[in-house]
This record gives C-alpha cells, structure tokens and sequence, in this order.
C-alpha cells in the first residue's frame, strides 16, 4: 500500500464522475474512498473500477432503512484507495436494481445471496433463486428484513414433487450424481449434483447453505458481545481471523487503536492458527490421494499445533482472546518462547514433509493438472487465499491493506507472498506449504520484536455507525462490515468470507473431470462449509 | 515409497494412553468451569453475570455450571473472583432412557460403526471428530470406526443446531439405521444451539428430533470428551468423574 | 410317409394365399387376429413339413416344369434347407401369434391391408427360397421373398426415415442379388448350362483355382448382404427399428439367415472347400462383423436398432463358424470342420429363437410405453413383469449365460476356434487367433450389452412418464414371447439331443458325424486316460453301459470337445448339470436360509440417498451412462476424435447449456458405403459427360466400341 494524498484521492474522484454525478462523502482518506453514487451510474462505474482500475469485487451490504435501502459495494485493490464503498440507495417500496455480476462475474453469489435474503430484485442477473434459502423455504419470505422474526422457527413449506436444480447438460442420457448433503465420512453437509453422461463429469452443480445458521440474522439487535461470540465460533477453525476482522470494523467503529503489543499477539495467534489450518488441509490432501503415512505425519503436526494453542492459549481453536481495542488476556515471556520454538520447529517438520512429496510420484500423479484454475478467471471471479495465489494472483490482505500487527513498523511485514501460475491442486499444495514456513517466520519475528505495554484499551461511546473490518483468514480475504445503533447493539452484521468467495471458483475447476478425481478436487481446494454457510 | 516407510516407521507412537490412563499431556482440552463457593450471594450473582451464554447460575453462597452451555471464552476466569476452573475432559452424559443403557451392552461393547452427520456445526467440532480418527486418539484401536452408511451404523453422532434444511437429512439417517441404535449429541450447538439459538432455521438441539443417548459438551468438545461419549456409551466408562485435583489451570 | 412333407408344404402354400386373399376382404382389426390365424397355421405346416423331413432324413422333391433352354425346375427340401425351415418357422410362428394385438396400433393412422397379404406371403417366398432345388427357382424365390418384405419393413410410409430405409434395404439387396446373380450364372456356364445344384455340384469339383475364386467372391459378397455383415451391413440398423415388431422379428431372426444359407449352399456344399483362403476370408469378415456389431449394439440405446447390431454380431459369430468349417475341411480335418459346421448351425437356430424373442419383447415394450429409447424406460419389471421374465430369458440366453441355448454355440464357436492350433498353416493360425481374440472380446460386451438393456429397460426407476404409466402386453404377445421362451431353455437344457440332430440333417455338407466326437455315447471314454488302464476303464465301460442302456438315452448329457495328439485337452460342459447345479444350489440356499434363521420382523425403508429429499429417475444411471466407457474406450471406432461441446452461455461463467455435438456415423457408412457412393457418384458424373448431345460422335464412338467387346467376348467364350 503506497500512501495517498488528498490530491490523488481528488483525482479518483474525477475519474469516478465521468460516470454520472458521484459524490465523495467525507470520510474517506487515504485508504478508503467513500462514494455515493446514483443506482444508474453503479453499473458503469463498476466495471470501471473492476476493469480500468483493478479493483477487486470484496463484498456487497445491504442495509435496510424504513425509507430506503442502502447497498454497499465494496472493493479493494493494492493501490490507494485501496478500498472503494461505492454506496447506492434504492427507494423502499421499488428494491430493484441493475444486476453488475453479468459483467463482474465475482459478485455472482453476492448478488444471489442479497435476492434470496432480502428480496432485491437484480434485474439482467441469469440465475436467481435456489441459493441460500432452499426449495422447502416459503417463497416470498426473506429472513433478512427486519420484519421478519430472528427466533420464531420458520414453517417449511410443501416441496413440489416436480421440483429440480436448473440443468443445462443438454444431450439425451445426461444425468446427475448426487453427492450429500450426508457424505461418506465425516465431511460438511453440502450438496453436489455431478452433471454427466457417465464416466466423465461436464458440470457440477454446487448446493451451499444447508449449514445455514443466519448468523448475520442473528446479530441484529444483540450486544456486540454476543456478536463476538458467533463470529468466533460460525468457522470455528478460522477464529482469530474472524474475530480480528469483527473488532476491526469495532475499533473503526469506535475509533480506537489496540495497543502495540496486542497487535502482535493477534498476529501471533493468528499465524498459529494459519498453521494449524494448513497442516490440517495438508492432511486431508495427502488423505483424499490415500498417502497414509504422510497423512499421518500432518495428522500429527496438526494435533500438536491444537495442543500448543491449548496448552499456551488456554483453547485449542484459540477463541475467547480477541476483543475490541485489544485482547482478553496478556502472554508470559515463556509461553512466547515455547510458542516460537514449537512452531519453528514444526515448520520444519512440515518442510521435511514436503520435500518428501515432491519426490513421490504417486502422489504428484494426482494433483498436477487437477482442478486447474486459470489466472483469469482467479481474477475474474475475485477468488482469495492461497487458491488465488496457487493460480498467481496476489490477493493477501496482510500486504494489500495491512492491518494490526502486520501495519506496524510503517507497512506490511517483510514477507514474500508465494505465488505459483499453475492454478492446479499441485501449486495449491505448493502455496500451502510456503505460507506454513512464511507464518513460523512471522512469529519468530514477532516474538523477537515483541513491544511491552497493555494489551487492551477501553472502548467508549459509538463514533460512527458502520465500518468495514478485515483480516486475511487462513483461507483468504474476510471482509466483516458492522453497524451499531447508539446502545451499541448490532443493527447490521455482513460477512464475506474467504471460503464463499472460493467456493463460488469450485465449479470452474470441476468441469470435465473424472469422477474419481472430485474427492481430490474438494481436498485440494481445503475450503470450509461452515464458514461459507454462516 | 520406501522413504515414507521408513518415515513412518520411525516416528514414536504418539497414541493417548486414555483410557488405560488419563492423558495428562498439555492442551489436549481447554477446562471448564465448575461449582465455586463464594463469600456472599451478590458475589455470586455478580460472577454469574460474568458469563455471556448463561452457563452460570447463582445459587446463594455458590454458583452452578450447566457445562453444556459453556463456551470455554473464560470471560469468568478474568474479573476479580473467578469461576474455578477444572481441566479434565471426562464430562459426556448419558441422558438417554434404561431401555437404551441396556441394549448397548455385550455385542457393542468391543466395536461401534459410526456415522457423523453435520447440521450445522462450525469446523472446529469436525475437525476434533476427525482428530479421533488420527494418530494422536486413534479410536481404532478400541473397536470405534466411521462408517460411510447409516445401514452400517450403531452410533449416529450429530453436530451443530440442526438447520432447517439438514432437518430432514437428519431423520433420513436415522431412519435408515438399523437397530439397536443409540445418538450421540457432539458440541454445545447440538445440544442446545449454544450462540446459535434460539434461532429462526435452527432447531437447538438434536433431541427436539431425534433421541439422543449421550451428550457431549463442549466448544468444542476436545477429542479425549468425545472418546469419552463412547466409552460411556459402550458402557466400557463411568460418567462425569470429578477430579479433585485440576490437570492445571488456564495459562 | 414320403408323402408328409409335401402335403404340409402345399398346406402351408394354401394356407398361406387364403391369408393374402382375405387380408383384402376382411376389416382391418382382423388382420392381426387372420395372421395370428392363418400365419401360425401356415407356420405350423412348415414346422412339421421340416420335422417331418429330418426325422425321416429323406429330401422332398417335387418336380415343377421343364424350361425349354434351361432344364428341369424342381424343388428339393433337404435336411440341410429343412435346418433352415425349422429356423424358419421358430421365427414366424410367434411373429404371427404376435400381431393379432400388435398391428392394433396401426390402423388408424395406416392401411394394414398391404401389410397382411405381404406378411403372409412372405412366409411362402421364404420356403420357397429353401426348397429350391435349382438356380432359376431360387433366384426367382429369392426376388420374390426380397420384394414381399420391402413392403412391411416401410408400413409407416409417411414417415422420410421409414421410406428411407426401405430404399435402402431394397438397394442393397438388389446389388447383393445382382452379386449373387453374377456368380451363380457364372458357376451354371461353368456346368455347361445345368441348372440343378446336383449337377453343379459334380461340376465344380473341376472348376481352377481363379474360377473358384471369383465365383466364390460373388457368391460371398452377394449373400452377405442378406446376411448383414460388415462392410455391407448399413441398412440393418435402419431398416429394423422402422419395421413393425413382427416384421423385425422375422427379419432379424430368419430373413438373415437366407444369408448364411447362400453361403452355406454354394460356397461351402456345391463348391466344396479346396484351398483355406476362402475360409480364411468367411472367418475374417464374420470375426469383424461380430466386434463391430456387439460394440454398436453396446453403445446403442434404441432398443430395437441395438438388436439389429446384435445380429450384425450373431452373423457374424456364423460366419466365423462356417469361415472355420471351411478351413478345417480344406486341411482335411472333416471332424472338427464338422463340428463347425454344426455349431454354426446350431447358434442360427438359437439366434432365431432368441432374437426373434427379443424383438417381439421389443415391440411389446413399445406397445407398452410408446417408446423403444432405454434412456426414457426404466422401471418396467414392476408394469410388465412377465413381459420383462421373458425378455430375460432372450437376454440371458443372446448373452451367453449357462445354462440357455446361446452359452452352447458360444461355447463350442470358441471350443472350435481354439482347435486351430492343430491346423497346419501358421498364417491360418494367426488369422484363428485374432479372431478368437476378437470372439473373446465380442463375448464379454455381449454381456455388457444385455446387462444394460436389462437394466436400463426393467430395472430402477421409471425416467419418463410414458414408462411410469406402462401397461402389461396382451396375453396373445406374451404367448408369443413365451413359445420362444421356452424353445430357448429346451435348446439349451437339451443340447446333447439337439446336437446330434443337426448333426445328422448336416451330413450332406459335412460327409462325417461329429456327434460321436462331441457329444460321445453315455460311459466311453474313446482315448482312455492316463491314469487307468485300459483294462480297467473299458470293463467299467460295459458295467456302466449295461446299467444305463436301460435308463438313459444313447447319448450323454454331457458335451466334449477334445483335441487330438498337439492339443489334448479335454473340454467338457454340460448345461444340463448346470442347470440341476444351479436350481439345487438355490433350493439349497433357500431351505438353509428357511431353517436356520428364525422369525424377524421386516422393515421396509426408502433407499438410502445421503440425506436427499427424494431420489428423482434422473439420478440413476442412464443407458447412455451406462455404456459411455465402452463409447470411450473404442473412441477410434466410434468416431473421430471426440467434438467440443457447445456451450451456451449468458456471458463468461454463465452458461445456460452444454450441448453434446449429435452421434457419430456408423463406422461401415463412413469407411464404405459414403466412399462407395461418392465413388459411383464421380463415376457417374464422368460417364454423364459422355452423353452431351454436343458430342454425339463421341457417344456413337462409345457405342460402337462397347458391341466391339462384346462381339469380341462371345467369340471368345
């Protein structure tokens, strides 16, 4: 992130006006750009920031106001602004507006996601319906609206015994595999239907948000405390992240800066958990190509890892440490030096692992070419994390927007993002591997940098009322954005998170495979279903 | 190939020793919160506030724990009093009816095919389940296996609130058992929505579905709890031991 | 007695014209129920005129008139032709009972009249054709049976791809008659004019070995495309699925055996085997056709055109037994040629039995659900389930399970082919072994093959409302399928009574009795064994003779193929003990699982889907999921490589369609018949340019110099 003067901050704001009358609302700065623009202008100047200036698709809020309906689309690149909230305003009684994901393909499921919830209508989008709220859902009740009751259980409906998914597999013989929502083992309930006229798959028709559990429904009207408490617990694996992201938009909200030694700390515990999700996806890779042994020895990187955050964190997924303005609890000097010394030598475990793979060609034989994912589409379906990475492009948030620890010392840490070209379940392996060496360095360097001080600040009355908060998630780019009422109760809670944004990519790499393959294409891929559910 | 052999031959045997011994390793569980005795009753009361789920109750001159409520965020470890604080792990109970504790003897009591279905749980309840699976826990070894199908199945273990849509997955699984068959209700959100409930699409709990045999607290449960459902349920453990003298306290 | 055969034949004629006549008069909903008359009468006649003919082994003769310049028309029903009668009326005799419900269908769209007459006089032409005794007489039978059925196959006229394929089927009969025509004219100039097959047969003993060749090469190619094999084998797959069930049926199961039969009359008994090549070409082009017709039939998913492949196969595994009879008599080895011989004719009579049963079940299953594409069936066992018993039967045995009557003739086809290693040449045995490869290879996905047309049709879930709604075929459509049904299991419990029948009535082709050699009288052993004496066995030989001539028919049950001093193995098979083996072990089974399990309660639950909602018929595999590894696996055959698919997308990653490119030509309409056509096309276009009246000198030149040759060649000859 390069710094942004007033001027050049002036000058994005011309170059938005070409498009219609765009207003620049006042807090913006430097990183971000806060601008309300016409409903009729958003089509255009959206493809302008997402075509002309390489902005990425990050997130899409609704709000919904007695009067109106305020739609947040937000946007990110490396450049300042490095955040653009284009704000638009639709009249309550009209919520229609031109669908952008024809021509910016990532905000396909935002948008279907908006429909299903709120009932917006997005005129020129190809495929509404079917997404969060499934065919037992009543039709015309959106969850999301404030009429609706976040506690009262929902009446299902009678489900039309002609109902099916939209096919397109279009050839006389083509049927559909059905995968879950129950899987072999213990995997996460989701749904695929395999579109095939045996042997090979054309299509795969993914079906998310069995795991439904509404916590954005959930948040409104709760203390934020509460709030906390879901965001931790709704990925479970990925807690720090989430958390780190929600007291984010808290301390924007509040406008508070934690202290430095607590900055660290997130960055430590947040790389731990980095690793122990790697180690655990490592895992399931070699698992799913039926390498047992090297299977097992991620098995037990992974169970150490969960033990070092137990036995020096108190919690094995690390939750209950993060609050706004800081952190809960403060760490002792020998907790840190066991901390770096086990990760350090567990990275090392993890690269002795991975030399080893590199020479068995059994296992290569399964993941080189598998599930492939172009760099064009990484980037035209704005996909995160180390899936965007594998396919060489460059979406970590820690160096894009750097935030908490990785702000300190004037700008993002000296870390070298891995980026590979292939797109393929091989360079996916290859970026989790190299993030595993990267998160033991950053800890060794925090811990050896680790300022003194408090690790949290009081938190006083509501500053502004809604604001973005992010943090690069094991599995990518989560954007939480918050609004607070002036009790400091939740009026609105949006995720987007890593494994959404991912999982919309999914279907591209699984197209005209083998069936045998997709148990590899879902293990190289090393998404979570909760956190794409909430 | 034979450098992984090798590999694996090598590394030590890492397997918990529960439950021949309890595992007295490091992290292997986060504690919970039990009984305490307070000076007074508005202390009490006070320490009871302290917990954001409710998992706490006063009652005069102490304070009461419902374990399945409790979310391990050790908000009532950090005031000036605090909860006192237990790390054991043997904490599953049986809540289901006689007719079940007395057919799961004899036949089920050196093996058990399990069949895991999600509805709606957060990854880390999956990720200890499949922990047990791994070389730390490896429930192999006494007699527990994941099965793919529920016709194979003795045990169904369920996690999460129990969404609307994996309602009817749910009672499909169950359905397709045969019997004897007993359930096992893994982590808080089974057993009574924890943060998720009361909810809109998610029911709380699993027995509001189907009979539930064991539960097992926690959030999420560590492996060793989980192993302990079993065990309890194979009748092969004893319920809820406490432990006078904690395995240590948080850090 | 001699008298018998000839009055059922005339029977059969009377029989067989009173038909045609009141097909013209009667209402058209009494066609069917007039054919399923008069048709299994007149089938009845046949049948008995053959049996009658091979238990007394005495040929029917009747003499017709004397031509002037051409000799004494006669006809003469042999033991051969009365094996190809037998087939014959096996095949109509349920056609007919067949149509008395079936042709409802037609008469409110189409006038079925044409359509009774026609069919009833097939049966006449079709007789005649074997009961021919000279080459005027069969050829005239021969237009005459080509004719007749042209007018059925394209009943449905008013539809392009039914008069299409009729087209088709009399164009490429017309040549092969053309063919055949050429040939046998040939082989009767060869003669010095006799037209009896006796005479010709003295003739061609004489004949030179380029002679032999080009009458062979006629005779070969011309009745091939009778017989449908490959390369002339485009308009089966046409020409079936159009015709009506009955129609197909007896298409399928007798036209095609008129094919074999040429080539059984004038290659191999009027011009007997000299050299292997001839042979060797049979057993190649029959080796060909049979993998090509079984990989078609595998992939194929219209139930109807899939069976016509499956003949193309079931020729196919013919001719290799004719091609090897051939061979094996050209070496001088009359005993397994003999065995060839009748094992080829062996697996025609069975394929007559089976196939004919399968395409009446085809038709029934059309009759029930409107459709014949096993992609939209599914779900029939529960809506039809004698119809899908029967259909399992035809399935089973065209499959080659133990114990029905495919598994013998498949059995003994490669029995015989492994013999070759006996054979002299090593370019034959080479040629045996591809071929056995081949054959191997053709048995297995035949096997694929029945398993998804099975499956696909009766089994799972229904996939289109036409096959949830079927109905159970009427009771005259399941007598029909049950006659054959039971001709199937009795062809194959009943192989070592059969065998030495058709071994007897072959003996004009063969000169040698392969009965003793396969199927050997009860309690020999002809070569001894190793490890007892010879003393020893042959005494225990006259106790077990003398105890079983009382009980037991002269011949065992049990079939042998062993081979001599180079190959001495003994195979040995039974289908009989197969089949006690097979229902005791059930009997078993079923009385243990009886006894030993006590009372328990049965619960009844849905299919477990992983949680689904409900388990829609498009979730089961389709036929065409069923057999795309073959489609994969044999892409070089099917098609160039494979095309793109097209996508119809909104914009980028929003895609409305996939679409599959449509299916690919038949590998013998791209590499023959299209090449052939465009060829004459060229040709055609060349000796047009001739004709422009702007060169009329040129045009004269031509005439004048085509009388030159002419004149030229009969002054030669």
């Amino acid at each position: 992130m390069t710094e942004l003067s007033p001027t050049a901050l002036r000058g994005f704001a011309e170059q938005c006006r070409h498009f219609g009358p765009v207003e620049l609302l006042p807090q913006s700065d430097s990183l971000m750009a806060v601008v309300n623009c016409p409903a009729a202008v958003l089509k255009p100047l959206a493809e302008f920031l997402v075509h002309s200036l390489h902005y990425r698709f990050g997130s899409l809020v609704v709000e919904e106001h007695p009067t109106q309906w305020k739609l947040i689309y937000l946007f990110y690149r490396h450049e300042g602004p490095s955040l653009v909230q284009l704000c638009i305003y639709l009249k309550a009684d009209h919520p229609q507006v031109d669908s952008i994901s024809i021509k910016i393909h990532a905000a396909d499921w935002h948008e279907r996601q908006a429909e299903d919830l709120f009932g917006l209508v997005f005129t020129g989008h190809p495929r509404l319906g079917d997404f969060v709220l499934h065919e037992e859902w009543p039709e015309g009740v959106n969850p999301m609206r404030t009429g609706f009751s976040a506690t009262r259980p929902m009446q299902e409906k009678v489900v039309d015994p002609a109902w099916r998914p939209a096919r397109i597999l279009e050839t006389p013989g083509a049927f559909l595999m059905p995968i879950g929502p129950v899987y072999a083992d213990y995997y996460e309930s989701a749904q695929f239907f395999l579109e095939t006229v045996g042997e090979d798959v054309l299509r795969l028709i993914p079906r998310f948000f069995f795991k439904y559990r509404g916590v954005e429904k959930l948040a409104q009207g709760r203390p934020w405390q509460r709030v906390l408490l879901m965001a931790e617990r709704f990925s479970g694996t990925s807690a720090i992240a989430h958390a780190t992201a929600l007291c984010g938009s808290l301390e924007h909200i509040y406008q508070v800066q934690p202290p430095p030694r607590a900055l660290s700390l997130r960055l430590i515990l947040a790389e731990m958990e980095r690793m122990r999700h790697h180690f655990a996806v490592l895992s399931d890779i070699c698992h799913a190509s039926g390498m047992s042994v090297p299977s097992a020895q991620m098995d037990i990187l992974e169970e150490q890892a969960l033990r070092l955050s137990g036995q020096c964190a108190g919690h094995r997924y690390l939750y209950g440490w993060v609050t706004p303005g800081g952190l809960n609890r403060d760490m002792s000097a020998t907790t840190l030096d066991t901390i770096a010394r086990e990760t350090r030598r567990m990275a090392e475990a993890s690269a002795s692992i991975h030399r080893s793979l590199q020479f068995t060609s059994s296992f290569l034989d399964r993941f080189e070419g598998v599930g492939a994912i172009s760099m064009a589409v990484a980037r035209e379906l704005a996909l995160v994390g180390p899936i965007a990475r594998a396919s060489g492009v460059s979406t970590d948030l820690r160096i894009m927007l750097p935030y908490g620890g990785y702000a300190q010392n004037g700008g993002p840490p000296a870390m070298v993002e891995p980026l590979e070209r292939e797109g393929d379940g091989y360079a996916r392996i290859r970026v989790l591997f190299a993030e595993i060496q990267q998160s033991a360095k950053l800890i060794d360097a925090a811990v050896a940098a680790l300022p003194t001080g408090p690790v949290r600040v009081e938190t006083a009355g509501v500053l502004r009322q809604g604001a973005f908060g992010w943090a690069e998630a094991p599995n990518g780019a989560a954007f939480h954005y918050l609004r607070l009422d002036a009790q400091g109760c939740v009026q609105r809670y949006q995720i987007a998170t890593p494994s959404f944004a991912n999982w919309h990519g999914f279907h591209i790499a699984a197209e005209n495979f083998a069936f045998q393959d997709f148990p590899i294409m879902m293990a190289s891929f090393g998404l979570s279903i909760a956190e794409s559910d909430r | 190939m034979f450098g992984w052999f090798v590999k694996g031959a090598t590394s030590r045997v890492k397997t918990t020793r529960y439950p021949a011994r309890d595992e007295t390793a490091l992290g292997v569980t986060p504690g919970r919160p039990v009984e305490t005795t307070c000076d007074n009753e508005l202390l009490a009361v006070d320490l009871a506030a302290t917990c954001p789920t409710d998992a706490i109750k006063p009652a005069s001159f102490k304070t009461t724990v419902d374990i399945s409520r409790c979310v391990h965020c050790m908000a009532c470890t950090r005031g000036e009093n605090t909860m006192r604080w237990q790390m054991d792990y043997r904490w599953a109970r049986w809540v289901g009816n006689d007719a079940g504790r007395a057919a799961r003897h004899r036949p089920f009591q050196k093996s058990l095919h399990i069949r895991v279905v999600d509805t709606g749980s957060c990854d880390a309840v999956i990720s200890e389940i499949k922990q047990l699976a791994k070389p730390y826990y490896n429930m192999h070894r006494l007699g527990f296996f994941i099965t793919p199908t529920p016709r194979h199945a003795d045990v169904l273990m369920v996690t999460g609130p129990v969404t609307s849509p994996m309602r009817l997955a749910l009672l499909k699984t169950y359905a397709a058992m045969p019997e004897p068959k007993w359930v096992i209700a893994v982590g808080n959100c089974a057993i009574s929505g924890c943060v998720f409930a009361p909810s809109f699409i998610a029911n709380g709990s699993v027995a509001d579905v189907i009979p539930v045999d064991v539960h097992v607290p926690g959030c999420p449960p560590p492996p060793l709890a989980i192993l302990h459902g079993l065990l309890l349920l194979t009748g092969r453990e004893t319920e809820m031991q406490p432990i006078d003298q904690p395995l240590g306290g948080p850090p | 007695m001699t008298n018998m055969p000839v009055l059922f034949f005339l029977a059969m004629i009377a029989l067989c014209i009173t038909g045609a006549a009141l097909s013209a008069w009667v209402a058209q909903h009494r066609i069917g129920p007039l054919l399923a008359v008069t048709g299994s009468l007149a089938s009845l006649m046949i049948l008995a005129c053959a049996t009658s003919v091979l238990i007394t082994r005495q040929p029917m003769q009747i003499d017709l008139w004397h031509l002037p310049l051409l000799g004494l028309l006669r006809l003469r029903l042999d033991t051969v032709s009365a094996l190809f009668v037998l087939a014959l009326g096996i095949s109509f005799l349920p056609a007919y009972l067949f149509s008395k419900s079936y042709m409802n269908r037609y008469p409110a769209h189409y006038n079925i009249r044409g359509f009774g007459m026609f069919f009833h006089l097939l049966l006449m032409a079709c007789t005649l054709v074997l009961a021919a005794g000279d080459v005027i007489t069969f050829l005239f039978s021969w237009r005459l049976m080509s004719a007749l059925a042209t007018f059925p196959i394209t009943l449905e006229h008013r539809q392009d791809e039914h008069r299409r394929a009729g087209y088709l089927f009399l164009a490429m009969n017309e040549a092969g008659i053309i063919l055949a025509t050429v040939g046998l004219l040939l082989m009767t100039a060869w003669a010095a004019g006799h037209i009896g097959f006796t005479a010709l047969h003295q003739a061609m003993e004489h004949i030179q070995a380029g002679g032999r060749w080009a009458i062979f090469l006629m005779i070969f190619a011309g009745f091939s495309v009778k017989a449908g094999l490959v390369p002339v084998s485009s308009w089966l797959p046409r020409a079936h699925p159009v015709a009506p069930a009955n129609m197909s049926a007896v298409l399928s199961g007798c036209m095609l055996n008129f094919g074999i039969y040429g080539i059984i009359r004038f290659d191999a008994i009027i011009m007997a085997p000299a050299t292997a090549g001839p042979g060797l070409v049979v057993l190649a082009i029959g080796g060909i056709s049979a993998l090509l017709g079984i990989l078609y039939a595998t992939i194929d998913n219209d139930l109807k055109r899939m069976l016509a492949h499956s003949s193309i196969e079931n020729l196919g595994l013919i001719a290799v037994d004719i091609g090897a009879g051939m061979v094996f008599a050209a070496y001088h080895m009359p005993v397994i040629a003999a065995i060839a011989w009748v094992v080829a004719i062996y697996h025609l009579i069975n394929h007559s039995a089976y196939k004919t049963l399968l395409f009446l079940g085809a038709g029934a299953i059309d009759h029930g659900t409107g459709t014949r594409d096993m992609n939209a069936l599914g779900g029939l066992l529960k809506r039809m389930p004698v119809t899908a018993a029967l259909f399992l039967v035809g399935a089973l045995a065209i499959a080659a399970m133990p114990p029905l009557n495919g598994f013998v003739s498949e059995w003994l086809t490669l029995q015989t082919i492994l013999r070759s290693t006996e054979l002299a040449s090593r370019f034959s045995r080479v040629i045996f072994a591809l071929c056995g490869a081949g054959l191997a290879l053709t048995a297995a996905l035949a096997v694929t093959c029945f398993v998804k047309t099975f499956a696909m049709s009766f089994l799972g879930l229904p996939r289109s409302d036409t096959a949830r709604t079927a109905v159970e075929s009427p009771q005259s459509m399941r007598v029909a399928m049950g006659v054959l049904a039971v001709i199937c299991i009795a062809l194959g419990l009943g192989a070592t009574w059969v065998i030495p029948l058709v071994d007897r009535s072959m003996f004009p082709l063969t000169h040698q009795l392969a009965a003793n050699a396969l199927v050997p009288p009860f309690f020999t052993l002809q070569h001894g064994n190793a490890q007892f004496s010879r003393d020893f066995l042959t005494g225990f030989e006259k106790i077990g003779a003398d105890l079983g001539k009382g009980v037991v028919p002269a011949r065992g049950l049990v079939i042998l193929h062993q081979g001599k001093v180079a190959n001495p193995v003994v195979y040995a098979m039974s289908t009989f003990y197969m089949a006690v083996v097979l229902v005791g072990i059930m009997l078993i089974v079923y009385l243990l699982v009886r006894l030993t399990t006590r009372r328990r309660t049965v619960s009844i639950s849905e299919p477990w889907a992983a949680g689904l909602r409900r388990l829609w018929p498009d979730m089961s595999y389709s036929a065409t999921g069923f057999s795309n590894p073959v489609r994969i696996i044999f892409k070089s055959i099917f098609g160039p490589a494979q095309r793109e698919d097209s996508q119809i997308a909104v914009a980028g990653h929003f895609r409305t369609a996939i679409r599959r490119p449509p299916r690919d030509t038949y590998i013998v309409d791209r590499i023959f018949l299209r090449p052939l056509v465009g060829g004459v096309k060229v040709l055609a276009g060349l000796m047009a340019r001739l004709h422009r009246p702007a060169v009329v000198n040129a045009y004269a030149a031509w005439v004048f110099i085509v009388l030159l040759f002419v004149l030229v060649m009969n002054r030669l000859f």
